[in-house]
């Protein structure tokens, strides 16, 4: 398997895959060749917006993680008096909501429902966009034509609309919401990396690969797309930030799924207290912006990291 | 011009087949057929009469059969009935679309004005306390939650400084007579419009500052400056023509995000839209009016961005020489 990739530039770096090939890796400007992952981390770290989105990023998985040791019980559950207001009790430092659920349980594995549904929703519309992406731009002609028209199709249907239809008809559970959010999600990564691959089909390395008579697929797989990466990396990091919107926003509409604990869930109930108890929205809201903000910081830093030729612009 | 016009719009045709296509494929793939929530509904045990109902709808016939029906029914704006309002769908959705036609023109306008502005400021005064500020609150207003945002709104100018009215589109029983109605509409708009508008005056203004930036480097900006054109006129004249060029792209791609946009808006406000009865539709499982919605929006989306393409088309001589 190794020695037939000798054709590709990917063989200058061979464990890592999302580095820009030779070909269009720039010159790097101090004169030096540094090891491309060094190099990778030192543009993200010259970002510092994206550092801190970073810290964020990093936080949030720990509460995350941390969730089911701090809180084991189920976050949904009845704890004290509705309507305490932060601080005002140690044992419930964000107050309790409207019924009396501890709103920190609610929040720590909120990030957990969050998280899990903003990855595999992008991971969704990663995999779709890059197969459609990829397919259109390597065969070209009508299945290309036929493709982007599909793709057309999923950027004009409203996406909020689109995901509460398919909630409402499927079933209000994290599965269909998730699945929902990344059919929505994929077109932007299917554009990209048709772009991507129409630029990088007819390279020599491909014709080479073509000429030692690999199949179809193992060229787009094992050729062309580690060299198609970096753009749709980064397209997928922010596909989590808004599949983290979408899913709060479906949540607050009161179409979650209602066994789950849900940042969006938490404002959609506390709403109707606003006059007595504002923190019940503000809180998980907080949680969200916070959120969305680090995933986007994070974005922009790898955009810098992985697309350099394009960060000037 | 007039067959690029036709030629433009006929591509709307198949777009929404697909659209057809797409709801017809939800409806069977939903669990329990559309017969048992129509059954249940009007309370039909008797299975004499729900057999005469399957075949009535040719849910009897295979499924291609089905699908040739359902696309010739919407094709002639046919989306059925709704039992709940007692009306055809297309009837009910016609009365709720100028509510949301209303409340996304206002929140263009804003993130139009704002965004633009705003980008302008921070290019000119680039690296600047002003570029700054201007950046920080555009990443913060980019993240944050349309809905949330309009209930925060709401604490401060409704509850607590009690300027704006909580919801709705009108207050009730109380005659302003017409230009006292405009303004009521207008009082009841401000806060949903704006919390709308936010999150796109964010994303306006981090492109409208990229592309001034970008516009500034150009060689003609240094020939107007050469010429002894005064800093302003630079600006307005030469950049800012030429940096709006990806906001109006960025605005024809992102009607419907705006229409989405304004279905959770609209329930926060209560404002009696699209959004609003796409949710009294969801949670009351009436689903003729669910499709109905998501095709005609989607057919309000495909006309807008034909129009925009158009529009794009007669403004920019280097996509007509093409």
């Amino acid at each position: 398997m190794s020695m037939t990739s000798t054709a590709s530039p990917a063989v200058t770096a061979p464990t890592e895959t999302v580095t820009p090939p030779a070909a269009i890796t720039p010159v790097v400007l101090s004169g030096k060749r540094r090891a491309p992952f060094i190099d990778f981390v030192l543009r993200f770290a010259r970002n510092r917006a994206a550092l801190v989105g970073l810290l964020l990023v990093v936080i949030l998985i720990a509460v995350a993680l941390a969730a089911p040791y701090y809180y084991p019980r189920d976050p949904l559950r009845i704890v004290g008096r509705p309507e305490l207001w932060p601080f005002a009790n140690p044992r419930f430092p964000l107050g309790t909501d409207s019924l009396g659920r501890d709103i920190a349980a609610v929040v720590a594995h909120g990030a957990r429902t969050t998280l899990m549904i903003g990855l595999f929703a992008s991971l969704t519309a990663t995999i779709i966009g890059v197969s459609v992406g990829a397919t259109a731009a390597y065969f070209g002609g009508w299945v290309d034509e036929v493709l982007m028209r599909v793709t057309e199709l999923f950027q004009t249907v409203p996406n909020i609309i689109f995901i509460l239809t398919v909630v409402a008809v499927l079933g209000q559970n994290i599965t269909n919401i998730t699945i929902a959010v990344g059919v929505v999600s994929w077109t932007a990564i299917a554009r990209m990396t048709r772009a991507e691959f129409l630029s990088l089909r007819d390279r020599e390395f491909v014709q080479a690969c073509r000429a030692m008579g690999m199949g179809n697929i193992r060229i787009m797989l094992g050729e062309i797309l580690p060299n198609a990466l970096p753009p749709v990396i980064v397209l997928s990091s922010l596909v989590v930030a808004s599949a983290v919107l979408f899913e709060s926003s479906v949540s607050f509409l009161g179409l979650g799924d209602p066994n789950v604990a849900s940042w969006g869930g938490l404002i959609g109930q506390g709403r109707t207290l606003i006059r007595s108890s504002w923190y019940i929205c503000a809180v998980p809201g907080l949680a969200i912006m916070l959120t969305v903000l680090a995933l986007n910081l994070v974005g922009d830093g790898l955009n810098d990291a992985l697309n350099p030729k394009l960060r000037d612009r | 011009m007039r067959r690029i016009l036709l030629r433009r719009f006929a591509q709307i045709i198949p777009l929404i087949l697909g659209v057809i296509v797409l709801n017809f494929a939800l409806i069977q793939m939903s669990p329990g057929s559309f017969l048992d929530v129509m059954t249940a509904e009007q309370q039909v045990s008797d299975p004499a009469m729900i057999e005469r109902m399957r075949v009535l709808y040719g849910m009897d016939k295979p499924v291609v059969v089905q699908l040739l029906k359902y696309i010739w029914s919407v094709m002639t704006l046919d989306f059925g009935y709704s039992y709940r309002q007692n009306e055809t769908v297309l009837a009910v959705i016609g009365q709720a679309l100028p509510a949301t036609v209303i409340l996304m023109l206002a929140s263009i306008a804003i993130a139009l004005l704002i965004g633009v502005l705003a980008g302008v400021i921070a290019a000119v005064k680039v690296n600047t306390i002003w570029d700054n500020l201007i950046s920080v609150g555009a990443v913060f207003f980019f993240a944050a939650p349309t809905f949330w945002l309009g209930i925060m709104l709401m604490i401060v100018f409704s509850v607590r400084l009690g300027w704006l009215p909580v919801g709705g589109m009108r207050d009730i029983g109380v005659d302003h007579g017409v230009f006292g109605d405009a303004l009521d509409v207008m009082r009841h708009l401000a806060l949903p419009a704006l919390s709308l508008g936010l999150f796109y005056a964010a994303m306006y203004t981090r492109v409208m500052r990229a592309s001034m930036l970008e516009v500034f480097r150009h060689d003609f900006v240094r020939t107007a400056r050469a010429k002894g054109l005064s800093g302003a006129q630079v600006v307005l004249r030469h950049v800012f023509r030429n940096a709006l060029l990806p906001v109006v792209t960025l605005l024809g791609l992102q009607l419907g995000t705006v229409l989405g946009g304004s279905v959770v808006i609209e329930t926060v406000f209560s404002w009696p839209g699209i959004g609003s009865l796409m949710l009294d539709s969801v949670m009351s499982r009436n689903y003729p009016v669910v499709l109905g919605v998501l095709v005609l929006s989607s057919l309000i989306v495909a006309v807008a961005n034909a129009l925009v393409d158009i529009a794009y088309f007669r403004l920019d001589p280097r996509i007509r020489a093409r």
